[in-house]
């Protein structure tokens, strides 16, 4: 540490009369303080550029439940059968969710009322995840600091205040279970190591505590639980394994399993469904593992070789048995389709559409992994060959952990955020390493005279040993140098990035005019506004799956799908009616009772991911169920498989409900010069079916720039009236 | 039926003039019905004579019975003075008679002699008195209403001549009833009569159906909240639910259309909303987060805020939102002493012609007001029971006076007045609120920080704190050192100028007496440690090690030096022998703050 301090410009600044140990406390806490206020506010982009508003889809889900749980109380929400989503369905809010999101922003909405700080629920969601991002620079430094040394953990917390790959789910705004699932993570693992160093049951009890918070705000808690028994396995077949990982695992497992059987939504999962297995069996084989230990220390080598390989096969036997049994029996759980996901990317492509349809599902491109992480890309390798050198219980820990997410940060854009923390950890200790072994080698060149300080005197010291090469210090400094610069090009792409693609909250869009005056559009709210305020509020409102969530919240509304997708064939059922024509499309909105149907449609401001675009996801998923087996995505294409809007295009699209919505009476419009009517700015064609009216349905609404449009399904006629 | 109409009109006459003791006629009426806006607005032009032979102070405006749930606002000056503010009469509303209506009493400014006359100009706003006729229309189609009115000034007195002018908003009207005669229009016009010599309460009809497409837009209630700060601002939010209560929007709404024809008619795109000329920050916004689609335009008088909601507002549509903003409160908040008078308008204009059917307005004082006064505008508002508030930094929760009223129109921006009174020394409550906890938290950390509060020894740790406290006082000694052996050289240097060896070896003696204190103060803090660290036990002995070898060269230079001054030694020889002295003591010192900054 001593090398670290001196190594700062400031340090004639600081008070000389302070000791060495308040000197390095006070850099500490000033080091973290800022980096813990760094990290907050990069995060406040989005709120200086717009406003205090939640980003994104399931956000406004998750605002719109924690606004509930304020409101109502927790067994209310505990118990809530929601009415409004999933029409004639329902969804039981309080069983189906992770809470721990929920319940920590009203936990510190009321702790806040109760000071009589009267912040709206709103913000508190809105800065929640920045606030988290602020734990988890602590965290990261006191995980990084367990790992290798202080230095190292206050790198690495400098490097995630701003590490884009995070910064992306928790800007504020970005209401997410992500927000404070990281942190949480951060902390499990903290207190991991923590527990295996000292194999403490009180470590492992918080580290379980912990663990039991991550399951209660995020899914991603499988990676944890797997991860943790392959920490475990791994240190067994290093021979590393000891009485202190048996207590820490032992009690981590049995108190974490129990704890999170308390969480609704994860029931009796930890002990069935195999995503749970590794877990399950590497305490078993903990159990195993000691007992033969116990038993080798009381006997002979020959008696125990006996017992060893009686004890191998009637155990084996009896094992694969009882699996099979449980298999057969559906006891275990067939491994859900996510998971899959994870192990063979391919997987949910070919088997599950509504799986692939998500765009943050899909596999990670290269260029990504810069964009998202910089620096760190290169940082991240030397970091693991940095832990490889003193290969402890806790190094390999993170070397587990460093090569399992970055495989499956490959597979899955979302998991990104699962692999940023590990590489600013592991970039940390890179980097501090380099710095520290170079920084060493500049002061030692210097004059003998001006070791008058202690610091240098304590170094040479310890430099004794290193071989001497010429030009040390000239290296050294290029070295420092090139680090620096890396560094601070590091600081400009993160805040470039932050600010020009993580920052835009989704909800609004805003162009820039040619006299370079920012226009914005915010056609979402004012379709979502109008439906809230002018329709029945008992109306049923039928749109793609994407919007439902914000219809919920912001119209309260009820909808008939939304972004939660458990139900493959509700949602198949209204990928049929958006992909059949009018008549068919009325035959399935009258059984499900929908009274508006509302589209989002680009066409006239050039907006790309609107529902024309999304289209051929509709038509897959409406035809992966029996009932619309009849709809097949050729019929969509041209003979030449293309998939447009012109004339040129098939004439099943041309006729089907989610062309006639989007592009009514559009043919009528003039929207660039030069260019005929119904000439559509997004797929730069001009409409191939323009003079058409609607039979069944009417406009009802269209917001200022034709992004939203809402029309309302007709009752049927009286009988006899012809 | 014909005998019944007869005698229901004779018992009338009978008891009009049973009543009109007071002598009073109307000599001329010209009222003027405006019908341009969806308020329609009389203003009657009267002229009033005393026939009577005592004088009066009253004068008395009817309401017909079927408009009586109808008038908003009853408003009457004296024609011809022009300082508006001190033409205003003072009128009260006397208790509804079923039959003849609503009575307004106006009081005259002065008695009204006999044979004497006076012109009044009485200004009456009716609300929800048209009827939408049809009540749906398409997007495209002319909004059409119907009116019922009077053509005769309804009133408990003989009217001589009277005439009444009705302005319509376009020269289109459907119809209008055709009698009583004389009727003229002329484009937007029509003039019912003159008539002369109408009977005291009489009543007829006229119809009139006209096309009107102006925005029919109302508020259907609006939340005021005012929060008074003493720190010198009043901030003030408005909640408002607004509906276009026009004719309802029948069958589809085609943007296509809307943006074809900018004019659309009865549609409202914009409002203008003026507030105070000092409103800073003002914010317009809803539950969903900003509306980012207004401007606010600052003039000399007022703020204009131009509002669009979130979509176009069509018949029966409705919308809501929130708009808020700052005032410096000196303009608002005066006190003498300990008394305070907040002055401010009741409601704000939020846009021309309104109509706020339900004004609900909160007003916060600061916590610790006490007497609190409501003095409202000359109108009836109804007061509610004191609410309590809490926010930021309260502890007993502030007051909040609450005031209601229905139908406010444009009239109706009127200021109010709370006087109350509040002690100065409360201005401190709230940063002692911060500073209290803060202090005592800091208290809380020097006092953990400083005691021992661990219920096991830990000898480790005990031992580094017992090594750390010796070494600050090795630290404190050793600046004494270096102190004194700077004395010892300034002696030296003195010595050699003025050659005064008695005087030199006298200070030399005393500073080496201190010298050997600290030295044996080190040795004290050697035994001390020795037990708790070897390794700095080492350190303090290597120190003392230092000094002696110090104090020995510096003997050697005070030898050289006496012996320079006793000419025994040449001056280069002395300059190279102290050199040599002086390196050595250097890197004696060097030595030494290596070993004193290792801790």
């Amino acid at each position: 540490m001593d090398a670290f301090t001196s190594i700062l410009p400031f340090k004639q600044l600081l008070p000389q009369k302070l000791s060495y140990d308040k000197q390095e406390t006070f850099l500490k806490l000033f080091i973290l303080a800022s980096a813990g206020i760094l990290a907050f506010a990069t995060r406040l982009f989005s709120v200086l550029r717009y406003e205090s508003v939640i980003h994104e889809f399931d956000p406004y889900f998750n605002y719109r439940t924690t606004k509930f749980l304020t409101d109502e109380g927790f067994y209310s929400f505990h118990n809530w059968f929601d009415d409004r989503a999933w029409y004639p369905l329902g969804r039981i809010i309080g069983g189906t969710i992770y809470p721990g999101l929920m319940v920590t922003s009203a936990a510190l909405y009321h702790a806040l009322r109760w000071f009589h700080i009267t912040i709206d629920i709103r913000n508190v969601c809105v800065f929640l995840a920045p606030l988290f991002s602020s734990f988890t620079v602590i965290v990261t430094y006191l995980l990084t600091k367990e790992l290798k040394n202080t230095s190292a953990g206050l790198v690495a917390a400098c490097l995630i205040s701003i590490v884009p790959g995070y910064i992306s789910r928790s800007v504020a705004g970005s209401y997410d279970n992500e927000g404070i699932a990281i942190f949480c993570m951060l902390l499990t693992y903290y207190l991991w190591i923590k527990a295996i160093k000292t194999g403490s049951i009180m470590w492992s009890a918080s580290c379980a505590l912990a663990y039991f918070y991550m399951v209660s705000s995020w899914g991603g808690y499988v990676f944890l639980i797997n991860l943790i028994p392959l920490h475990v396995l791994a240190l067994m077949f290093t021979g590393h394994f000891s009485h202190r990982i048996y207590v820490s695992y032992s009690t981590f497992y049995i108190m974490g399993t129990i704890l999170s059987m308390q969480i609704s939504f994860v029931g009796f999962q930890p002990v069935q469904s195999s995503e749970h297995m590794l877990a399950f069996g590497t305490f078993g084989l903990c159990q195993l593992f000691s007992f033969v230990e116990y038993v080798k220390s009381k006997l002979t080598q020959a008696q125990f070789d006996a017992l060893f390989s009686f004890a191998l096969v009637t155990v084996g036997f009896a094992l694969s048995v009882a699996g099979l049994v449980l298999w057969a029996s559906g006891k275990i759980a067939p491994w859900t389709g996510r998971f899959y996901a994870l192990l063979d990317p391919s997987y949910a492509k070919n088997h599950i559409p509504i799986i692939a349809s998500v765009s943050e599902h899909q596999p990670t491109a290269w260029s990504s992994f810069f964009f998202d992480f910089e620096l760190l890309v290169f940082m991240f390798p030397v970091g693991i060959y940095y832990c490889f050198k003193e290969l402890t219980d806790a190094n390999i820990f993170i070397i587990i952990y460093g090569m399992t997410s970055i495989y499956f940060a490959g597979v899955m854009v979302r998991l990104m955020l699962v692999l940023a923390p590990v590489m600013c950890v592991l970039s940390g200790i890179g980097i501090s390493s380099i710095l520290t072994t170079y920084m060493r080698n500049l002061d030692v060149s210097q004059p003998k005279k001006s070791a008058g300080t202690a610091s240098a005197g304590s170094r040479s010291r310890r430099t004794d040993d290193s071989s001497t090469y010429p030009r040390k210090n000239e290296i050294a400094f290029g070295v420092v140098c090139l680090m620096t610069f890396f560094l601070i090009t590091y600081v400009f792409h993160c805040t470039w990035v932050t600010s020009e693609a993580y920052s835009s909250p989704s909800i609004v869009l805003s162009a820039r005019g040619g006299d370079g005056s920012r226009y914005i559009f915010d056609d979402f709210r004012e379709a979502y506004w109008w439906l809230r305020y002018n329709t029945d509020e008992d109306a049923k409102v039928m749109s793609w799956w994407d919007y439902g969530y914000q219809i919920t919240a912001m119209a309260n509304r009820t909808i008939l799908v939304d972004n939660n997708t458990w139900n493959n064939t509700h949602i198949s059922r209204v990928g049929q009616a958006m992909s059949s024509t009018e008549d068919k499309a009325y035959e399935i909105m009258r059984e499900l009772d929908v009274d508006y149907v509302l589209v989002i449609f680009g066409g006239l401001i050039g907006y790309s991911s609107d529902d024309i675009n999304k289209f051929l996801w509709m038509v897959r998923i409406g035809g992966s169920t029996d009932k619309g087996a009849h709809i097949k995505e050729s019929d969509y294409f041209t003979p030449q498989g293309e998939f447009r809007v012109d004339k040129e295009g098939s004439p099943t699209l041309l006729n089907c409900l989610m062309y006639k919505l989007s592009y009514y009476r559009f043919g009528e419009t003039y929207t660039e010069q030069d260019k005929p009517p119904g000439y559509d700015r997004t797929r730069s064609v001009e409409i191939g079916n323009k003079n058409f009216e609607l039979e069944k349905l009417e406009e009802a609404y269209t917001t200022e720039h034709w992004l939203v449009r809402i029309y309302k399904v007709k009752k049927e006629e009286n009988r006899g009236q012809s | 039926m014909m005998r019944l109409s007869f005698f229901c009109i004779f018992a009338t006459i009978v008891f009009v003039t049973g009543q009109d003791q007071d002598g009073l006629i109307n000599s001329n009426v010209e009222r003027t019905l405006d019908l341009v806006s969806h308020l329609p607005k009389e203003i009657i032009s009267v002229t009033i004579e005393n026939r009577g032979t005592k004088a009066t102070r009253y004068y008395d405006y009817y309401v017909e019975p079927q408009h009586v749930n109808n008038v908003a606002y009853v408003g009457a000056a004296v024609k011809g003075k022009d300082n508006d503010d001190q033409g205003n009469l003072v009128i009260k509303q006397e208790t509804t008679d079923k039959t003849k209506g609503a009575v307004y009493r106006i009081a005259l400014p002065n008695d009204l002699r006999a044979g004497q006359t006076i012109t009044l100009e009485i200004e009456v706003a009716h609300v929800n008195a048209l009827r939408l006729y049809p009540a749906e229309i398409t997007q495209t189609e002319r909004q059409l209403v119907l009116y019922k009115a009077n053509p005769y000034y309804y009133s408990r007195y003989t009217t001589q001549t009277q005439k009444t002018t009705v302005t319509l908003p376009t020269d289109r009207a459907e119809s209008y009833t055709q009698t009583p005669k004389p009727v003229a229009k002329s484009e937007q016009t029509i003039t019912y009569g003159p008539y002369e010599n109408v009977a005291a309460l009489t009543r007829s009809e006229i119809t009139l159906h006209y096309e009107n497409n102006n925005p029919f837009l109302t508020v259907s209630s609006l939340n005021r909240w005012i929060e008074v700060s003493h720190w010198g601002n009043v901030a003030v939010e408005e909640t408002i639910d607004m509906y276009h209560s026009g004719a309802k929007l029948k069958g589809p709404f085609s943007r296509l259309d809307f943006q074809r024809r900018p004019d659309s008619l009865s549609a409202v795109k914009t409002f203008k909303t003026s507030l105070p000329a000092s409103a800073r920050d003002v914010y317009y916004r809803d539950e969903i987060g900003n509306v980012s689609t207004s401007h606010v335009k600052e003039m000399q008088d007022q703020v204009e805020v131009e509002i669009r909601p979130r979509f176009p507002l069509f018949g029966g549509w409705r919308t809501h939102y929130m708009l808020g903003y700052n005032v410096p409160s000196y303009q608002y908040l005066f006190n003498k002493g300990n008394q305070y008078v907040l002055k401010m308008r009741l409601v704000d204009h939020v846009y021309d012609d309104q109509l706020l059917e339900q004004v609900t307005i909160r007003i916060v004082l600061p916590e610790h007001t006490r007497n609190i006064e409501f003095y409202p505008p000359p109108y009836g508002v109804e007061r509610l029971p004191n609410e309590k508030h809490y926010t930021y930094l309260d502890t007993v929760g502030r007051p909040v006076v609450v005031i209601t009223k229905r139908n406010v129109l444009f009239q109706h921006i009127q200021d109010f007045e709370i006087h109350y009174t509040f002690d100065k020394i409360m201005l401190f409550n709230e940063p002692m609120l911060l500073v209290g906890p803060l202090f005592g938290l800091f208290c809380l950390v020097i006092i953990l920080v400083r005691l021992n509060f661990s219920i096991s020894r830990n000898e480790i740790s005990e031992a580094r704190m017992r090594v750390q406290a010796v070494w600050d006082q090795v630290v404190e000694n050793n600046l004494k050192r270096t102190g004194f052996y700077q004395k010892i050289d300034d002696a030296l240097n003195t010595y050699k100028t003025n050659k005064d060896l008695k005087g030199y070896n006298e200070q030399r003696k005393k500073i080496e007496n201190e010298l050997k204190t600290v030295q044996q103060d080190l040795a004290g803090l050697q035994a001390k440690v020795k037990a708790d660290s070897a390794d700095s036990a080492e350190k303090i002995a290597e120190l003392q090690r230092l000094d002696t070898q110090q104090r020995e060269i510096q003997q050697v230079l005070s030898g050289l030096a006496e012996k320079l001054v006793g000419n025994k030694l040449a001056k280069p020889a002395y300059l190279t022998q102290e050199e040599v002295a002086r390196t050595r003591l250097r890197e004696i010192n060097a030595r030494i703050s290596a070993i004193i900054n290792q801790y």
